[in-house]
């Protein structure tokens, strides 16, 4: 104990330096702005940070990349809040009940929750991960592929059972976007699959070129016709950012329940924040009195998820800092810099450089504190978003589309495929199919299929092997009541309802 | 209006920002195919170069193509800019789409490695290593394999024999797809070991990167992978690596310290070279300052550096020497695949 409070101390006077407090102020604002923008996620914002990295040196560079990282978490919200518009998959959350709030004239405190949200998430993972770091990446460990496959599993039920009212319709979002998963190279064989001989689709379809046609094409399908009428509603008032007494009281339970699920999802590698952020919306969900009112507006349903997903990119940074294996896209990236800095990332790097482990780790107290006191005025100026003109902001949304589409993968296919999925996303909006679970889906469905496979493989083909461990079970239970227990519910409530009706 | 202001400006701060950053992002403007002066003294090069990583940023091929750009760079043996873009996708075969369209061009360079022979083998694309121009070989990194530090095998000898009697005894894992590298590295060296049926042994490919964790979490049994992939775990004694590929000791420290394949008596080796590669019918005088100038890089300090910090063997063959190279390259990899029934013709 003694010893890790001598190299946090040693860590603060690493991350106390000016010029890291200037690196560290740098990467949160950069990944707050790049975290807004359709389509430019933190793995693209450290990717372009890459060359610059070689002039700052290691501990500079790391403390940067960073901060980008969980900057993009605070900011990815913001479009979520303002325009229905995830920056991020680890966003998508936020639109569910965030964009309800800014409807009801609530923006300021969706956007301070928000804030607060990643704040106190980012923090108090900080904090496990100096404590916990080592016993975490053990635990994690024990995830083989059928383990990840049954967590997957678990989160695209659970995703796809939240709907209100129709869990069918939900399961039919789930399957599509299976479907679209499976599109591109066999993983496990090489065979082409879907592609119809373009080699662009090998790689199958990128999920954030999905996630822009859906919520920001679909939202300017969708208001299309009170665009051109001019009869969509503006915001003119603005009030301070700030949450009321009584929102903080009925927030800081689910801010605390859902700050260790989104660590621990972010620490196992591969899971990432998208599956936190929605898992604590779900379990926030299920745990409330009033369930129906998550998506109307309800601000237990934005603070969860942004605390779970700002705790998972803190989280995620456990596999590469103990094991040196990327816990995430971005984490992937980072090491990549790392390494051409002549750093070896994994257990050794604690004890041959101490003085960057614990300065990042330092950093990420100090980053949290700045990105707090700066997105606070940021959203202020942010939120006059609601009072441009809809003839002048969502010519901007589709060009902003158009950039970050092509920012993905610099693919002019791209587009076309965006375009289709806007036209399919207007159509479920049409029909009330859920968008989230086929986003999910799509996200997950690849690894799902691998982990499956890898599963069968180590096992010689016996299906044994998903209730082959302690966790296996407990995940098969918990997908199982996931499923089982919605049903169950509206069965209750359809009967109190036929019998109020027999009267 | 001090609101219709703050409004203008927001909206131009906004859309500047993004079209930065996606600058930064992007390629530069596309070169102009074939516009290569035909006389002989031609001041090259002249304009910004494209360099190309086949693959996401932060694997092998970026990490290559990163510290090239930056060496010629740092030792000034080339001035005009060299941005990178990654072109992933495929397993490398979307860059070398990309390369197709852009035959002639004298400003592309890029990346590649024995999956650049694989891919067209196992079928993955009908492109392959002819439809490039071949610069020059520049490092040759190697694999080893690797298992959690209490595993029963204490040497690949035991991994073999148990094999031996059950293919299927031994789960191996992987980074590369199956029929790709990382799987055809360990059946090269079960085969010389004596292992029958080899297609019958499990491969299971982590893509993810995740292999070391599941090979420290026991959910495979040994790992075959790049030695700079699993460095800091073996370093750290979470991870034992049983053999390398190598033809001799390589590397400082512990890794020196691991035994080659052919000291114990598996008489093969398996190099995972890498090597530059210009758009098909690249310019004769672009490719004559490519193999001047490489083979000067790699004489240099920092290349030499660079290589030591990565753990590369400065394996530096060009011209027909490289090409021959690859030649042998595709029949040794065409054998092996045919054997695992993974070779499409």
């Amino acid at each position: 104990m003694d010893v890790i409070l001598q190299n946090l101390m040693n860590g603060f006077q690493v991350a106390f330096e000016p010029i890291n407090l200037f690196w560290v102020t740098l990467g949160g604002i950069l990944g707050t702005i790049i975290g807004m923008l359709p389509g430019l996620g933190p793995a693209t914002g450290v990717a372009v940070l890459l060359p610059m990295t070689y002039a700052m040196g290691p501990t500079g560079a790391l403390i940067t990349m960073c901060g980008v990282y969980y900057g993009a978490m605070f900011g990815g919200s913001r479009s979520s809040i303002l325009i229905n518009t995830p920056g991020d998959g680890a966003a998508i959350a936020a639109t569910f009940d965030g964009y309800p709030m800014a409807m009801n004239g609530r923006a300021e405190a969706a956007l301070a929750i928000s804030a607060i949200a990643s704040f106190i998430g980012g923090m108090i993972a900080t904090v496990f991960m100096i404590f916990l770091a080592t016993p975490v990446a053990r635990f994690a460990l024990k995830f083989g592929p059928a383990e990840y496959f049954l967590l997957m599993l678990m989160a695209i039920a659970m995703t796809s059972s939240m709907n209100k009212g129709n869990v069918i319709k939900g399961f039919l979002s789930m399957f599509l976007g299976l479907m679209i998963a499976m599109v591109g190279l066999d993983p496990q064989s090489g065979v082409n699959r879907f592609t119809f001989g373009s080699l662009e689709l090998q790689s199958g379809i990128d999920f954030l070129t999905v996630i822009i046609a859906i919520y920001a094409l679909g939202e300017v399908f969708k208001c299309f016709k009170d665009i051109r009428e001019g009869t969509k509603k503006m915001q003119t008032k603005f009030g301070k950012i700030w949450i009321t007494r009584e929102d903080w009281r009925r927030t800081w339970k689910p801010i605390l329940r859902s700050t260790p699920l989104g660590f621990l999802i972010g620490a196992l590698p591969g899971a990432g924040g998208t599956m936190a952020a929605l898992m604590a919306y779900n379990n926030e969900k299920n745990l409330s009195k009033n369930p129906e009112d998550f998506g109307k507006g309800e601000i237990i349903g934005l603070a969860a998820p942004e605390a779970a997903n700002n705790a998972s990119s803190v989280g995620a940074l456990i596999p590469m800092l103990s094991l040196g294996i990327p816990g995430s896209g971005t984490t992937a990236v980072m090491m990549g810099a790392l390494l051409m800095l002549g750093l070896q990332p994994g257990p050794m790097l604690f004890q041959n450089h101490p003085d960057i482990a614990w300065g990042l780790i330092a950093s990420m107290v100090v980053g949290n504190v700045i990105l707090a006191i700066v997105n606070i005025p940021m959203a202020g100026a942010l939120v006059r978003v609601l009072a441009i003109p809809p003839k002048i902001l969502y010519p901007i949304i589709l060009g902003l589309a158009f950039i970050g589409t092509y920012a993905i993968s610099n693919s002019v296919i791209d587009f076309y495929i965006m375009i289709v999925f806007g036209i399919v996303g207007f159509f479920m909006e049409k029909a009330k199919i859920p968008s989230a679970p086929f986003i999910l889906a799509i996200i997950v469905g690849n690894m799902m299929e691998i982990s499956y496979r890898q599963a069968l493989v180590i096992s010689d083909g016996s299906m044994g092997i998903f209730v082959g461990s302690p966790i296996a079970i407990t995940l098969l239970a918990l997908t199982i009541g996931s499923v089982i227990m919605p049903i169950i519910k509206s069965m209750k409530k359809s009967r109190q309802g036929s019998s109020i009706s027999m009267k | 209006m001090s609101f219709k202001k703050t409004m203008t400006t927001l909206i131009a701060g906004t859309v500047v920002t993004a079209m930065l950053l996606t600058g930064c992002a992007g390629k530069p403007a596309a070169p102009a195919a074939g516009e290569a002066p035909a006389a002989p003294e031609v001041k090259y090069p002249e304009k910004a170069l494209e360099f190309i990583a086949p693959a996401g940023a932060g694997g092998g091929w970026d990490t290559t193509i990163r510290t090239v750009a930056k060496t010629l760079q740092d030792t000034k043996l080339v001035s005009v800019p060299m941005p990178v873009t990654n072109k992933p996708g495929g397993g490398g075969g979307v860059a070398l789409a990309y390369l197709e369209e852009k035959k002639g061009s004298d400003s592309i360079v890029t990346v590649y490695s024995p999956p650049l022979i694989l891919i067209n083998l196992n079928g993955s694309t009908p492109l392959g290593y002819k439809n490039t121009t071949p610069l020059a070989r520049l490092i040759a990194d190697y694999a080893c394999f690797v298992v959690s530090k209490d595993s029963k095998y204490k040497s690949i000898t035991e991994v073999m024999d148990a094999l031996k009697k059950d293919p299927k005894s031994v789960k191996v894992g992987g980074t590369s797809a199956a029929g790709s590298m990382d799987h055809l590295q360990f059946l090269k060296i079960a085969k010389a070991a004596g292992v029958e049926n080899v297609k019958e042994i499990a491969y299971i490919s982590f893509q993810d990167g995740s292999g070391p964790a599941q090979v420290m979490g026991g959910h495979v049994d040994l790992l075959s992978t790049g030695i700079a992939d699993a460095k800091g775990l073996m370093e750290s004694g979470d991870l034992v690596a049983l053999a390398t590929t190598a033809d001799k000791r390589i590397g400082e420290g512990k890794i020196a310290e691991i035994p080659t394949c052919k000291e114990l008596g598996i008489d093969a080796t398996f190099i995972n070279w890498r090597g530059l590669f210009g758009a098909p019918e690249m310019p004769e005088h672009a490719v004559k300052f490519w193999q001047e100038t490489l083979k000067k890089m790699s004489e240099t300090e920092e290349w030499k550096n660079a290589c030591k910090s990565n753990g590369w063997d400065n394996t530096f063959a060009s011209g027909d020497e490289f090409v021959k190279f690859l030649e042998q390259e595709n029949e040794n990899s065409k054998m092996l695949l045919s054997e695992i029934g993974m070779l499409k013709q």
